[in-house]
């Protein structure tokens, strides 16, 4: 998609971090979606506070496709430090727009693309009384040049400064001056609007336009989870914070005003995984929201949970690794530390949303499958679908819902109950029977991670110690039946197919319509949940080729396929995307069709 | 054989507490623990302390880390949910449980090591948050499971079983407990429950983190002369700051305090401690002092004991959060669901 | 049969005598005899030196069972009355060793003295050479044949004994007396660990004081009189003293078990009883005990 259209282009922002350029950004990608236009923004951010560059890349897509194009169409250049590295990126015919208020040197140019200065320090610098403003208005004024050129709805975007600041009279003044500043400069010295613009549409009806941090958030207020605890890390802490931010609203108690939740900012992440653990132990939902380096932190804990059999929800938002990594990138590299967190024999549930509408619906399922299953279950997000805002159908919410807690001994089973054992298998699934804490008193039991027997007792007993974890591959087996199963998209016709996970949904679609026009149709098959479905050793089998497309440099996905699965691993050819940014489903398109013509593929 | 379990007999003239029960019906699982170990006299305080509480055994939640000290829960109390958790990390899985549901009685039991090494972190912030739990530290100086290595809390000079004198400064629990806020501070002996279970009641019914540390020879690596630890050593050095006598509510107190040495303070769960002063002025109610007085021992060679630091005023960690009093793992789920119209409001603002 | 109802009194002597209150008859197909009622002598003359009590019977002494005349011994019934055999049978033994000792013309009253011997019956950490396993059970009834079985034969046994199961239930219920809990107070550390284990709350450490306050310091208080309290000597390290309340020991051997330094240990008793052939070797039993 490298030429753009009418609803179809990509508007990339060079910021410098630290100047408030994200509200306007913003506000540009929800005027075009209050326009009807399907849009998505990117935020390439760094691990830093103030002063290093930052990018906002907003793509609107006709179509609705939500990866990142992988092209620009018009750059706003507002960093002089990366000014050169920002011209450079911008497609054949497309526009950059620089702060003219000093002049640039004239060797950054380029004959291909139209530069268009727009002196906004200048103009805001007479205009605006204080430093804060001036810098701050510098970025509305921007997208005051932005909506000239694309012929956008301006009566759209003063709505929105209403509907933004409410009764903050002066910021809704200020930011219509800078954006009628930027609108005028524009009409009066460019010629507007540009070859492509941004139409009016009704593409976004019954749509949201939201980050999956808040929907995973959502999910945990639905689900009716407590106790969060949590050690803030980029890029899960937004998902406390927009947790913290619905309890404000929806969890107070309504007789007392005092919370109906609680949320624990602990000491580092063992703390935060002992204390989701504890509370889920002593009978109360709870979660944990972390990212890689966190994940390692707990796998003593997690290796417990498993052991002992307590639920928990553990949301990992995945950021580049190895060891520190790029906090700020995204990646999927965390796939198989999680289902394996931890020393010993232990293999965890995990589910990977595709996108915040997935993370909000999985987010609840994975409360009912922690306590269901009485096991830490995984929330494989990552940066993209955590952090940035998705253009999302609106969330759904059946009112009869009933949390499934799983098997939880009630008063009258305990009353008529002769003697409790907490690890008895007794219905033959694996899954034991457990008690709440300071509910009953024949619900007493000992919880340990050291050797149990099924009774319950220590043991250092041969058999006894292996009868219980045999057992819990029993429950393995049933947490199979019970995992949300992946997402098929079958025809006999092809030969060949597509296994992937996560957030790579996006741009695995967008590059099978590209695929199928060129005459090279693919079959697709996404891979939701841990333990794998049987149906993913069927999907290898009906194919000759199967692409596992996935963003970490090893192939973990590809690995547990093979290890997992009897799949023929032969047919598997893993394509992995780990630099950091969303996958491009250009690229997508060219190591399939390179892997095809270069004979490699069936 | 009795090393498989303990005979159970009841006597026709012992005691029963307000539940009925008797002080065996409180006792756990047999002791694995080395004959003669103090954390199996602690073990017997903590018994003889939810007996006297008349403490509903399933309303008792009892938690540790790993360690000789923490095996200790499988032996009181085995009508009560223990938590054997992971080493060091006993305090989180307490903060998490006590989110869940406040109302229960937690006690936790750690070692020097599992506190004041592998688990300072939690520890600290345990009592940060003023956690209304009874933690319990059985500090006897060594690492026993692992058979004689010195602890945290090694005196400088102690020596172990084969000669070798510690040379690192040794962490006191109670000093940093104080320093960093903690709201209960005690000291104590296992070899002398007299003072004991009084500290350990009035620990239970504070309501905030109630630190106890109680010395605990280790029979078996710590008990030889040269160990500022064994039961002699600790008999010869111990000092007691004050008498603690622990009086139920609604008890009339038949005893004649002297108003001019005695100190009264209510306890928020229940009952009163009075604090009889020993020969020293000395006044638990502050820090300062306390931590003076604490140091001032410790250079004399003394090991001061007994209630050292009580402020009874300081919210715990449910009122510091505004979290409901009633357990959050019983609010119903439609008020922790917000609905279907809710959800479609709150959408409004992502349009 | 027809029993005489007596009232014993002392008489003003303090010499305990009897009333006749009233006859009682009982009816009776058969009756026997089964104590050493026949031990009148009217066939032994009076006039030869051997003296005869306000009974008629002998004279003996109860050390030497020697009678008045020297070299004539007397014992069973025919000694102190009516008493049981196996009394009988000890007098028949210090008889013995008088006889041994007349005949050898040494001092009747110089004997060899009872003696007893106190010997560890630990055998490992947990293991006892006895069985110490507390048994829940009541007594079991013997199991008899039936009334009307039993007058069809004469020499049928009555008693059936116990079944093996009961047998062993019923040996298990044996408290061991011939266990004893043995303290070495110099051995004490104080540690507590026999007074949390003792599964009948029977011993106590506390500062020395009267009776009656350290009966009250025992958890479950030592409330039977006339069993004696165990106070040790002081102890090492604070001279406080180990209290025990015998009375309610079940000998379960748990405080010698917890005790780190053995200051408690489960001793098995045995009595020493000297007889003529010790005399004869002259072995001294006690020897035996000085040598533990």
């Amino acid at each position: 998609m490298s030429k753009p259209g009418h609803n179809n282009f990509t508007v990339k922002f060079a910021n410098v971090n630290g100047t408030g350029s994200s509200s306007a950004n913003g506000m540009f990608m929800r005027s075009i979606f209050r326009m009807g236009i399907p849009v998505v923004g990117k935020n390439y951010f760094p691990s830093n506070i103030q002063g290093l560059p930052t990018w906002y890349e907003i793509r609107v897509s006709d179509k609705g496709y939500l990866a990142p194009s992988g092209t620009v169409h018009i750059m706003i250049a507002m960093n002089a430090q990366t000014y050169a590295e920002d011209l450079a990126s911008v497609e054949p015919g497309g526009y950059l727009v620089y702060d003219s208020s000093w002049p640039r040197k004239e060797l950054m140019t380029r004959d291909d693309v139209t530069v268009l200065g727009v002196p906004l320090a200048k103009m805001c610098n007479e205009k605006f009384d204080t430093a804060r403003s001036r810098t701050l208005m510098k970025n509305t004024a921007y997208v005051g040049v932005l909506a000239a050129l694309l012929d956008m709805d301006v009566s759209v975007i003063e709505q929105l400064l209403l509907d933004t600041f409410g009764a903050k009279k002066h910021l809704i003044e200020a930011n219509k001056t800078a954006l009628d500043m930027g609108y005028d400069y524009a009409l009066e010295n460019f010629k507007c609007p540009l070859s492509f613009r941004a139409k009016s549409s009704n593409k976004t009806d019954g749509h949201i336009i939201i980050d999956g941090n808040a929907t995973a958030a959502l999910g945990c207020i639905f689900a009716g989870a407590t106790v969060g605890s949590w050690y803030p890390i980029t890029p899960s802490t937004s998902l406390m914070d927009a947790f913290s931010g619905y309890c404000q609203s929806l969890r107070k108690d309504k007789e007392t005003g005092k919370n109906n939740y609680s949320i624990i900012q602990a000491e580092d992440e063992l703390a935060a995984i002992g204390m989701a653990l504890g509370a889920g132990w002593n009978g109360a939902r709870s979660f944990t929201p972390t990212s890689g380096p966190g994940i390692s932190l707990m796998g003593e804990f997690l290796g417990f949970g498993y052991y002992s059999e307590i639920p928990t929800v553990v949301f990992d938002v995945q950021r580049t690794g190895p060891s520190t990594g790029m906090p700020t990138r995204t990646q999927q590299c965390d796939i198989m530390a999680c289902a394996y967190a931890s020393h010993g024999d232990t293999k965890h549930v995990c589910l990977y949303p595709a996108n915040p509408e997935e993370a909000f619906y999985l987010s609840t399922e994975a409360f009912n499958l922690a306590e269901q299953l009485q096991t830490p279950v995984f929330v494989l997000s990552d940066l993209d679908i955590g952090m940035n805002d998705w253009m999302i159908k609106d969330l759904e919410w059946e009112d009869g819902y009933v949390p499934n807690r799983g098997k939880v001994l009630g008063k009258e089973e305990l009353d008529n109950m002769e003697n409790f054992y907490r690890y008895l298998d007794v219905d033959g699934d694996g899954i034991p029977y457990r008690t709440i804490p300071g509910r009953h008193p024949k619900g007493a039991y000992f919880t340990r991670g050291s050797g149990h027997n099924k009774l319950g007792g220590y043991t250092e007993d041969a058999a006894e110690y292996q009868d219980v974890v045999d057992r819990l591959l029993i429950k393995w087996e049933t947490a199979k039946s019970l995992v949300p199963q992946p997402e098929v998209s079958y025809s006999k016709k092809n030969k060949m197919g597509i296994i992937s996970i996560g957030s790579c949904n996006d741009a695995i679609r967008e590059a099978r319509d590209v695929m199928k026009k060129n005459g090279q149709s693919l079959n697709y098959l996404r891979v939701k949940a841990f333990p794998f479905s049987d149906k993913i050793e069927k999907f290898i089998s009906q194919h000759e080729k199967v692409f596992v497309i996935e963003q970490n440099r090893d192939g973990q996905l590809h690995n547990m396929l093979i290890t997992e699965t009897d799949a023929d691993s032969r047919k598997l050819e893993s394509l992995r995307f780990y630099n950091g940014i969303p996958i491009f489903s250009k690229d997508i398109v060219k190591q399939i069709e390179d892997s095809i013509n270069s004979g490699k593929a069936a | 054989m009795s090393y498989i379990k303990k005979p159970k007999i009841i006597r026709d003239n012992e005691s029963r507490n307000k539940l009925g029960m008797t002080v065996t019906d409180y006792e756990g699982v047999m002791s694995t623990l080395c004959a003669g170990c103090g954390h199996d006299s602690i073990t017997g305080a903590i018994i003889q302390t939810v007996f006297d509480l008349n403490i509903e055994p399933h309303r008792l939640i009892k938690l540790s880390g790993i360690g000789c000290s923490s095996k200790t829960p499988a032996y009181f109390a085995s009508q009560s949910h223990g938590f054997n958790s992971v080493h060091g990390r006993m305090p989180s899985v307490a903060t998490g449980a006590h989110s869940a549901n406040s109302e229960l009685f937690c006690i936790g039991v750690s070692g020097d090591g599992d506190t004041l090494s592998i688990g300072m972190g939690q520890f600290t912030h345990a009592i940060r948050r003023n956690l209304n739990m009874l933690y319990v530290i059985e500090n006897n100086g060594v690492y026993g499971l692992t058979k004689g290595q010195f602890s945290a809390s090694a005196d400088v000079g102690s020596t172990a079983k084969k000669g070798a004198a510690n040379l690192q400064i040794p962490i006191d629990p109670c000093q940093v407990a104080i320093s960093i806020g903690a709201t209960f501070v005690a000291r104590s002996f296992s070899g002398d429950k007299e003072q004991l279970v009084p500290l350990l009641k009035a620990g239970m019914m504070h309501r905030g983190f109630a630190m106890l540390d109680v010395i605990s020879p280790c029979v078996t690596f710590n008990d030889h002369e040269g160990s500022t630890k064994s039961y002699l050593s600790t008999r010869e050095t111990k000092r007691e700051a004050l008498y603690t006598d622990y009086v139920e509510p609604f008890t009339v107190i038949e005893v004649d305090y002297d108003q001019g040495s005695s100190i009264e303070v209510d306890l928020h769960e229940g009952g009163k401690v009075i604090l009889r002063k020993a020969e020293k002025e000395f006044s638990p109610l502050n820090k300062s002092d306390s931590i003076r007085m604490i140091r001032e021992s410790a250079d004399a060679g003394e090991m001061l004991t007994g209630l050292l630091y009580i402020d009874e005023n300081q919210p715990d960690f449910t009122e510091v959060e505004n979290t409901v009093r009633k357990p959050l793992n019983e609010v119903p789920f439609d008020d922790l669901c917000p609905g279907s119209k809710s959800l479609a409001a709150l959408q409004k603002n992502y349009k | 049969m027809r029993f005489s109802v007596l009232d014993w009194f002392k008489d003003e002597k303090g010499k305990l005598t009897s009333k006749k209150i009233n006859d009682v008859v009982i009816p009776c197909d058969t009756v026997i005899l089964a104590i050493g009622q026949e031990n009148s002598f009217p066939w032994v003359e009076r006039d030869i030196g051997l003296e005869f009590d306000q009974w008629e019977v002998p004279v003996v002494d109860s050390v030497t069972y020697e009678s008045t005349i020297q070299g004539v011994f007397f014992g069973g019934d025919a000694a102190f009355g009516p008493q049981n055999i196996i009394e009988a049978v000890e007098h028949g033994h210090q008889a013995a060793i008088s006889i041994h000792k007349y005949c050898e013309k040494e001092s009747l009253t110089d004997r060899l003295e009872y003696g007893m011997n106190l010997i560890t019956a630990k055998m490992g950490i947990h293991e006892w050479s006895y069985s110490n396993d507390y048994g829940y059970e009541n007594r079991f009834e013997v199991p008899t044949v039936p009334m009307n079985e039993r007058f069809k034969d004469i020499n049928i046994e009555v008693e059936l004994g116990f079944e093996p199961g009961q047998f062993q239930e019923e040996v298990e219920r044996c408290l061991n007396c011939d266990i004893q809990t043995d303290f070495a107070a110099n051995l004490c550390i104080e540690c507590d660990a026999c007074i949390d284990i003792c599964p009948v709350n029977c011993l106590m450490i506390t500062d020395n004081d009267d009776e009656d306050n350290l009966r009250k310091k025992i958890k479950t208080p030592a409330d039977n009189l006339e069993q004696d309290l165990f106070v040790s000597e002081d102890l090492p390290q604070t001279g406080r003293v180990m209290l025990k309340d015998e009375d309610v020991c079940i000998h379960c051997g748990l405080c010698a078990e917890r005790c780190p330094t053995a200051a408690w240990d489960m001793k098995k008793f045995t009595l020493k009883v000297p007889y003529a052939l010790d005399e004869a070797n002259a072995i001294d039993v006690n020897a035996t005990k000085k040598a533990v």
